[in-house]
């Protein structure tokens, strides 16, 4: 396991959609040889596709490419959450139903969650979500990801698995 | 794995959209910033200018308040009509009022190089 594997890692658009799966384990990512669970992208929604109790899947567009991103709306239905607390439960739900309605088409999103793979596409399994009112925030994250990049992810390639 | 199915819009100035330039594509995705210079209430086709460049911008599908003045970003595929001008059917757009411009064209330069420091040392990763 490498240092970045719990690390919510801010990556361009470009640079995420280029992560291989782990054949060994379906829940992390290489980024030329380090391996990632986790990660943080900033972007304009482009694309919005609500799906009531269900999910709310959304890209996000960073200038460098897109990030597919869903957000998971059925903790009062799945099984997933039947042995957690029905108030923290329904807690969950209440603020992924409110954060839903906050992401519409053309409002800068910051997203961290899970990489996951769906259809042969990486995305990100949405875990929070904060709605960007700066508008120099997309311009300071990526000089923070060029930043990472260069000091801190890219010194983990190759040499982190 | 796979791309995404919408186009991301490739970051460039207005002074990169001219008809000599690579990126003056039918079809191609971009997003722009400017100062909305004008903007027609019946065609909603708005002006933005930067620098002493200018491009028209189609907004019919967007749901933002216009202002004369202010800054906009948007995002969409570039049109070039017959008389070879260019025109931007936006997707979305945004205010960008407070956005600091220089620093914002510094990024894109900077991002640029980095994305070609990126697929170089990617490809003498795959050589190795």
């Amino acid at each position: 396991m490498n240092g970045l594997y719990n690390t919510h890692v801010k990556l361009l658009a470009f640079d995420f959609v280029a992560l291989s799966p782990n054949p060994k384990d379906q829940s992390s990512f290489f980024r030329n040889g380090a391996l990632l669970s986790r990660a943080e992208a900033v972007g304009v929604v482009v694309t919005r596709d609500f799906k009531p109790g269900r999910f709310l899947r959304f890209t996000i567009d960073d200038g460098t490419g897109c990030i597919p991103c869903v957000l998971w709306l059925n903790q009062l239905t799945s099984s997933y959450f039947s042995k957690r607390s029905p108030t923290g439960v329904r807690l969950i739900a209440d603020v992924a139903l409110k954060v839903s309605s906050q992401i519409q088409l053309g409002v800068v999103a910051r997203v961290r969650g899970r990489i996951t793979g769906y259809r042969g596409m990486v995305q990100i399994t949405v875990s929070d979500v904060v709605l960007e009112m700066d508008p120099n925030a997309q311009i300071l994250h990526w000089l923070d990801c060029v930043r990472l990049a260069r000091k801190c992810y890219n010194n983990f390639s190759n040499k982190g698995v | 794995m796979g791309t995404s199915a919408v186009s991301a819009g490739a970051l460039v100035t207005l002074q990169e959209l001219n008809p000599s330039s690579s990126n003056f594509k039918q079809g191609a995705s971009f997003r722009v910033t400017g100062k909305l210079q004008e903007y027609n209430l019946e065609t909603a086709v708005a002006t933005i200018v930067d620098e002493g460049a200018s491009l028209k911008v189609d907004t019919q599908y967007l749901k933002l308040n216009l202002r004369a003045g202010s800054f906009y970003q948007f995002i969409g595929e570039l049109h070039i009509e017959p008389d070879n001008e260019a025109i931007l059917k936006a997707r979305v757009g945004r205010n960008v009022d407070g956005m600091d411009l220089n620093l914002y064209r510094q990024s894109l330069q900077l991002l640029r190089q980095f994305q070609d420091e990126q697929a170089n040392m990617f490809s003498d990763t795959l050589r190795k």
